[in-house]
């Protein structure tokens, strides 16, 4: 492994006050740019571990704060649970890229910056002033992290994308739905699913290449398809056509025994995988007869037979509570699982004993609980440090850093720069 | 040889198995890390035994699941109940920068490879532990599948046509989902042991990463005491926005308009220009309201065409717009093949199959798959001499004793 060197001065502790041990990416300076999800989560994986990252957003303010969810349904961009979630621990300025002077700017924010991250499309990024050459000539150590839908060359580098095209163009939309009505479309997953993924895969390839700098010294172009991080993950759905020539659908062949199936108040979710496994479910329901039927003795047949089997298991199901046929199943090392509603997991014992959500009170939108950390440092934790930024918030704490005055920031603003 | 991958010299003694432990490591085996695997005979990693398998003939290295998500990785084979064996696993631990596992919690301790032995060991050590649960708390100790994660998450009870039941995904998300953010977790770790000294233990829950990724859907619960009804392909704001049947069988174009602009192009692109001074269509709110007459209308026009054509009118305006590609598509995507995103290494048991690669491109020093995956305990004897130095005569001994298997 190499030797230890700092990647960059060390940057002042922003909470000199604070008792939140530094994070394991402390000193590491971000700039994001651009708008919605897959940036955002990017930055907001580092930012949480610590690192300082700067979101730039245009004049008008980033997408993501008119999604909402907004308290009370009301509308307001300082309050979009979307953008409150993303944006936690960043410093907020405004830009307005479009023009020279924004654009000058930017690179003066990029001269000591480590890493900028960014998820404008190949065919903006110009008229944005995103231009890795002329970065680089500024700050050789810059690494450059450009997500883009299918990637910064190929013949559709300059195609549109949304995150349910995106979603499809990854294959994954052809996988979901419901099986047996092809009058059905296939199905996307909740939410902004292909933006997440692109921006863990930003995450992942920024911190490979911050990482390859305390050997190489220099900095890089990161190219992030989106697409290419879907084919990625499509389980064994892809690679069934290069092995076994056989097409991936939801309207296909079910490979292991598994479903929603409904309880008396919810939903549980049926999965037995293993022969000892199915076992273990039979002794829950009280070992009745059926079970012992030729059609279900291993787990191919039980997956080719699952129109048989489901009526029987929702027969024995109905009348029980979701929580009961949980804990029974687990105390058996079956793997069922409650399909938990959002209410259910804010009240969870097992969450809440981990201390998952984090209580963040932003001061126009108020207090409630957020998603938190999604793993537990043993030395240098996750933490919330602040609120996600109001719009512009600290145009003049980061302006100031550049050796911009008050005047020439409210010229600036007059320009419509900032 | 491995000198200009970022993570050129950094070695992992890799415990994981099924799909999201080995998909963790499967990114740090693309930025150049070297991935060991520790498999055995015993009790054979599920990816090993489950389809698609080359050509439909099954066997322990022809499954395409196993060998797309274990490229560039090295497997050891190492009885994990015998002592010996143990030994050896602990000496691959002195000899590596990261351990990772994702069994059920506990699991690891009990074999005797708690982080608070390894840290005796290694004292830099960095260790995750990707389990369904997280390694404490009440429910810790269940069994979890990556399927169960869309589920238990809450994922599956946001995702649905009105009127149906919570649906599953389609895939097993909560796996790679975990797995790509543990890859990010031991980054960090490693950013901050290059520069401290400092190790230390990451304990994941695959559950609380499938979370963080419906984070809207949290607040407007937290905010408003109240789930998100399942829309199924449509947006609370955007219209159009959905999945529109094309000719042929099962044939789909996915469209999104986001704005007005968008809207604009969108009539031009379908060739109905005096659309956009429909009145009942004439704002994102009024779309949304007459959406059903709006999705009639674009399917009128999709189901006269293929999806490819459909996509290619509606992006030569520059509207958002994809067929819903097959795996099939994707393996034959002109694309992805200009990208050079598909390997194909020699394989001594399947040949040569086009598996998915990097999803990176980084312009100094481009990652790639080195090598294919391995069948099982390809490099026993190789790691055995190489990294922990053993000799012939030991590796004759552990195996006349059942240690290698």
């Amino acid at each position: 492994m190499s030797t230890s060197q700092s990647p960059t001065p060390k940057s002042e502790i922003r909470n000199p006050k604070s008792e939140i041990p530094p994070g394991p990416l402390h000193g590491i300076r971000v700039i994001e740019c651009g708008g919605m999800v897959s940036a955002a989560y990017g930055a907001k994986l580092m930012a949480d571990l610590g690192a300082d990252v700067i979101k730039v957003e245009e004049p008008g303010g980033d997408e993501a704060r008119r999604r909402g969810p907004f308290p009370g349904h009301v509308p307001h961009p300082e309050k979009s649970g979307l953008f409150l979630y993303l944006n936690t621990n960043k410093l907020g300025v405004t830009l307005n890229l479009q023009t020279a002077r924004g654009q000058d700017l930017l690179r003066r924010l990029l001269q000591d910056a480590d890493l900028l991250i960014h998820n404008y499309l190949p065919p903006q990024m110009l008229a944005h002033g995103l231009d890795y050459a002329t970065f680089r000539a500024l700050n050789p150590r810059l690494i450059m992290t450009s997500i883009s839908p299918f990637g910064q060359t190929g013949p559709h580098r300059d195609y549109n994308a949304h995150d349910l095209t995106m979603w499809s163009a990854g294959g994954i939309v052809y996988l979901g739905g419901v099986s047996g009505r092809p009058d059905l479309p296939p199905l996307k997953a909740f939410g902004q699913q292909a933006g997440f993924q692109a921006g863990v895969n930003a995450a992942v390839g920024s911190l490979g290449a911050l990482f390859g700098r305390f050997s190489s010294g220099k900095g890089q172009h990161v190219d992030i398809s989106a697409q290419e991080g879907l084919v990625a993950i499509m389980e064994n759905n892809y690679i069934s056509w290069p092995y076994d020539g056989s097409i991936s659908s939801r309207l296909g062949f079910r490979l292991i025994p598994q479903d929603v199936l409904p309880c008396r108040d919810g939903y549980i979710y049926f999965l037995a995988v293993e022969d000892h496994q199915w076992k273990g479910a039979v002794e829950v329901m009280g070992n009745p007869e059926w079970a012992d039927a030729d059609i279900f003795q291993d787990f191919p047949s039980r997956s080719g037979n699952w129109d048989a089997l489901k009526p029987l298991l929702e027969d024995w199901m109905q009348d029980k509570s979701v929580q009961e046929v949980y804990h029974a199943a687990q105390a058996k090392r079956v793997p069922f699982a409650p399909v938990s509603t959002i209410g259910d997991l804010l009240a969870s014992k097992h969450l809440n004993a981990r201390g998952f959500f984090a209580t963040i009170t932003h001061p126009e939108a108020g207090t409630f609980q957020y998603p938190g950390a999604p793993y537990r440092f043993s030395a240098t934790p996750w933490a919330i440090r602040r609120p996600a930024p109001g719009l512009g918030q600290h145009n003049s704490e980061v302006y100031e850093r550049l050796g911009i005055s008050q005047t020439e920031l409210d010229e600036l603003k007059k320009q419509r720069v900032v | 040889m491995l000198k200009d991958l970022p993570l050129s010299g950094v070695r992992i003694a890799d415990f994981t198995w099924v799909w999201a432990g080995p998909f963790a490591t499967l990114q740090l085996a693309h930025l150049g890390a070297e991935v060991i695997r520790i498999e055995t005979q015993h009790r054979i990693c599920v990816t090993r035994r489950i389809p698609p398998f080359a050509d439909g003939q099954g066997g322990l290295n022809r499954s395409g699941y196993y060998n797309q998500y274990n490229q560039g990785k090295q497997s050891v084979a190492l009885n994990l109940k015998l002592p010996e064996a143990l030994d050896i696993a602990k000496k691959l631990v002195a000899a590596s920068d990261v351990v990772s596992e994702n069994f059920a919690a506990g699991v690891m301790s009990k074999m005797g490879l708690g982080y608070e032995v390894l840290k005796q060991i290694k004292p830099d050590i960095i260790m995750i532990s990707m389990s369904g649960y997280g390694a404490v708390g009440p429910e810790s100790p269940y069994v979890s599948y990556g399927p169960a994660q869309a589920p238990l998450s809450g994922l599956s009870s946001l995702t649905g046509f009105p009127g149906f039941p919570p649906m599953h995904v389609g895939f097993s998300y909560g796996d790679p989902n975990g797995g790509l953010h543990g890859a990010f977790a031991v980054l960090a770790a490693l950013m901050h042991r290059v520069r401290t000294g400092e190790g230390q233990y990451i304990d994941l829950s695959q559950l609380e990463t499938s979370i963080a990724v419906i984070g809207e859907g949290v607040m407007a619960h937290a905010m408003n005491g109240e789930s998100l009804p399942r829309i199924g392909n449509r947006d609370p704001l955007m219209a159009p926005h959905g999945l529109f049947r094309c000719q042929g069988e099962d044939r789909w174009v996915s469209i999104v308009v986001a704005n007005e602009d968008e809207w604009l192009r969108f009539c031009q692109g379908i060739g109905q220009p005096a659309l956009a001074k429909d009145p009942q269509f004439a704002t994102a709110a009024q779309r949304k309201a007459n959406e059903d007459a709006l999705d009639t209308l674009i399917t009128e026009w999709t189901t006269t065409l293929t999806a490819e054509e459909a996509t290619r009118r509606l992006q030569a305006v520059g509207v958002a717009a994809f067929p819903t590609v097959t795996n099939k598509e994707l393996a034959e995507d002109a694309h992805l093949q200009s990208r050079e995103f598909f390997v194909e290494h020699l394989h001594p048991e399947v040949g040569t199959r086009r598996h998915a690669g990097v999803p990176w491109v980084f312009s100094d020093t481009p990652c790639q798959v080195r090598r294919p995956a391995p069948c099982l305990g390809q490099d026993t004897e190789d790691v055995l001499r190489r990294v922990l130095g053993y000799t012939d005569e030991d590796i004759a001994a552990f195996t006349a004793r059942g240690v290698l298997s």
